[in-house]
């Protein structure tokens, strides 16, 4: 039977077991567990991958694949491809096994005489479907092309997003904490301002990209959710927000991603939308004591007063940190 | 706080994920924080024919109180034609053929409708998205309502039709998060209030009864797979993997299917095909297990996964199904296989590795004692639908209605 007690023996080849305080397995530690076994399995079955006749292998691929729908696949093309493959053929031989006397030879008789007709017409089916078949292969083989070409996008770090203590929770709060409708917060972290928006009535909540940034306070019935910035944007109902607060996002964009955020947040804020932005500047950025995230980013911070050209038509004010490492920008339509 | 929960389907004889997990959540909102609580239903049992098997009329169970409506229309022949149809291209139907295809899939229920609408619950949660009770229902109550979507990627998840379901959804529940991204994926709803909750899991159930002896393979080790043995379920698959499997790895492991059969395995010496068991007889069976796999591609949430590890077993899933690899990669307590060959390297090695069973094991079981325990997780339903309650009723915007074709 399988102990409910803890091991007492460590499985080997894996690190520390990376239960939090309260016993609960992090996120993290999970991930690096499991990591750890699943790369010595995957390992082990890539070493196996001639020990089965080809054609048998096949048709036990074949036969997984057909219970897994193809959005679950997370984008694998080949093995779509292998789905389209498998079915381009149309056989017009029809089985003819029958549960009744006789039938089967009914049935012969039947296919016997319709052979010539269905044939011809799975002969065209077949046809099509193999010149889909192939433009697919080739779509694909571009689609590697262009992988091999272009370099996959580098994740948009969080730098420096502020807490409870920041100079510019204040202005945050004046500028949000009156107006009614939804209010956004990227990066939210633990929800210090989601919930200092709450206290002065404001319906806010808060998305954060970070691994377990926000899951106890998921637990406590806060709204945060850990979701990257852009997409959840992508996903936001058009002018249903009155406002967005980005802080710690901003700063390593790349210009795309800069670009895809201000046509996003001017279509889902409304017309009387308040946007904050906090980023380190740029000199800040680049200074020697920056997390190592900055190095990493896909992008650097701009100027403060650049955004007031990013954001053409926007009212924008801007607030210098005390030391000057860190700005506010308020901009509004 | 009053609360009504709108569900083609409710009581302890349905067989089905969505509807389950509302009864639970509703008996649990009584039972835990005593709120008052009522089911809006039809007298059906089979999701196909919609048929009227129970009884109209008010009835109380397990503390919820049970509305009944008969179906003006269960699931119409013309259906199939028309699903046929729109499942080739469901994101270029319109919105009068997706509509249709709502109303031809049953139940049409008219009065169920028209009852919630003078219920006077401060909250209304509607359980799936994909009937129509939901589909012309959560746009037309007046108090605010919250939409558990139960979402798999279905064809059907792309008509057009849905969209404004979605849209006039003041709250949303899910039961995962791979659940809201593949909803956020498909329809703008991010900034509306949200939850990723899941279901609660009980203790161990099991009268103790050594799980060979259930199943009548006496001390030979065995792997289970707990739910309904069907082809879309991924039973026959996982059978044909364990026959292969058997092949080349001669010896006493059995295969355990446990659950009602729609779908007949072929017979072999080491796959034992159980049929419906008693809740007792299913926990030992799962107790005693090397691992519990659950195959299936199409799980919104996955009780199974759960009640294996609430026993400290390890689990094994399809790695096409986003929701119980969640499960795994978030818990460290299980495992997943793409093909045949993953699953022949992957039961080598659990099979061989005791200390990794009860590792993945303990992982899954911490796992669930955060997340999935009744009194934590109706807690924050709770206070979820109180939030909801506050912000109160709003409407969709009309750019979204308008987005819809006719």
């Amino acid at each position: 039977m399988t102990g409910a007690a803890p091991p007492e023996d460590a499985p080997a080849g894996h690190g520390p077991d990376g239960a939090s305080d309260d016993g609960a397995p992090d996120d993290g530690a999970a991930a690096a567990f499991l990591a750890s076994v699943m790369a010595e399995i995957d390992e082990e079955a890539h070493r196996r991958r001639r020990e089965l006749p080809a054609r048998l292998e096949r048709e036990l691929d074949e036969l997984f694949l057909e219970h897994a729908p193809m959005g679950n696949r997370q984008g694998d093309m080949s093995a779509a491809l292998r789905m389209v493959d498998a079915s381009v053929f149309i056989d017009p031989v029809v089985p003819v096994a029958s549960q009744r006397p006789a039938g089967a030879v009914v049935k012969k008789g039947l296919r016997s005489l319709n052979l010539w007709y269905i044939g011809y017409v799975t002969h065209q089916v077949s046809k099509f479907a193999t010149a889909v078949s192939r433009s697919l292969h080739l779509v694909d083989g571009q689609l590697q092309e262009l992988r091999r070409l272009v370099p996959p996008p580098s994740p948009v770090p969080v730098v420096a997003p502020g807490d409870a203590t920041s100079w510019w929770r204040p202005i945050v709060l004046d500028a949000l904490g009156s107006g009614d409708g939804r209010v956004l917060h990227a990066a939210c972290g633990d929800g210090w301002l989601v919930r200092a928006l709450q206290e002065r009535g404001v319906d806010a909540y808060g998305v954060d990209p970070r691994p377990d940034a926000v899951e106890r306070a998921e637990l406590d019935g806060t709204d945060l959710r850990a979701e990257e910035p852009l997409p959840h944007l992508r996903s936001v109902e058009s002018f249903s927000l009155a406002g967005a607060v980005l802080s710690g996002v901003v700063g390593g964009m790349g210009a795309g991603e800069r670009a895809e955020l201000v046509a996003l947040v001017s279509d889902r804020l409304r017309s009387d939308g308040v946007l904050v932005l906090h980023s380190l500047t740029p000199a800040a950025w680049f200074d020697e004591g920056a997390p190592v995230e900055a190095d990493l980013a896909p992008g650097r911070p701009l100027r403060p007063a650049t955004w007031g050209h990013v954001l053409h038509g926007w009212a924008v004010e801007t607030h210098l940190g005390p030391s000057a490492d860190d700005y506010l920008v308020v901009a509004r339509r | 706080m009053r609360v009504a929960f709108v569900t083609p389907r409710y009581g302890t004889e349905v067989m089905g994920g969505a509807e389950t997990a509302a009864r639970l959540l509703a008996e649990h909102l009584v039972s835990e924080c005593g709120a008052e609580v009522e089911a809006y239903s039809t007298c059906a049992l089979d999701h196909v024919t919609w048929r009227d098997e129970l009884d109209p009329g008010e009835s109380v169970l397990n503390g919820v109180r049970v509305h009944r409506f008969r179906s003006a229309g269960g699931r119409d022949r013309a259906f199939y034609e028309l699903d046929g149809r729109l499942r080739l291209g469901p994101r270029h139907a319109t919105r009068r053929e997706s509509e249709r295809w709502v109303e031809l899939n049953g139940p049409v229920t008219p009065d169920l409708l028209e009852a919630v609408r003078g219920s006077g619950a401060d909250v209304v949660a509607f359980y799936p998205y994909l009937y129509y009770p939901t589909v012309f229902g959560i746009g037309s109550v007046p108090m605010p309502s919250v939409l558990h979507p139960a979402a798999h990627d279905e064809p059907a998840l792309y008509l057009p039709v849905f969209r404004t379901t979605y849209a006039s959804a003041d709250a949303l529940c899910y039961h995962t998060v791979a659940e809201r991204q593949l909803v956020q994926r498909l329809h703008a709803v991010a900034e509306r209030p949200q939850i990723v909750l899941g279901l609660g899991v009980g203790d161990n159930a099991g009268a103790g009864r050594p799980g060979g002896e259930v199943l009548g393979i006496g001390d030979r080790p065995y792997i289970v797979s707990v739910g309904r043995v069907d082809d879309h379920k991924g039973s026959s698959m996982l059978a044909a993997f364990f026959r292969q499997y058997k092949a080349r790895r001669p010896g006493p492991l059995a295969l355990a299917l446990v659950g009602p059969v729609a779908t007949t395995i072929p017979p072999h010496p080491d796959v034992v095909v159980t049929g419906a068991v008693s809740e007792a007889d299913k926990w030992d069976v799962v107790r005693d297990a090397q691992a519990s796999v659950s195959a299936s591609a199409l799980e919104s949430f996955s009780l199974v996964v759960l009640e294996a590890w609430v026993q400290g077993v390890p689990v094994v899933v399809n790695a096409a199904c986003p929701p119980t690899r969640e499960h795994c990669e978030r818990s460290g307590g299980g495992l997943w296989f793409g093909s045949y060959r993953e699953l022949e390297a992957l039961l080598d090695r659990l099979l061989a590795d005791p200390a990794l069973r009860r590792e993945l094991g303990r992982r899954g079981r911490a796992y669930v004692e955060r997340h999935y325990r009744w009194p934590v997780l109706i807690r924050r339903y709770e206070r979820f639908l109180e939030t909801v309650v506050a912000r109160g009723r709003r409407q969709p915007s009309p750019s979204v209605l308008a987005a819809d074709p006719a």
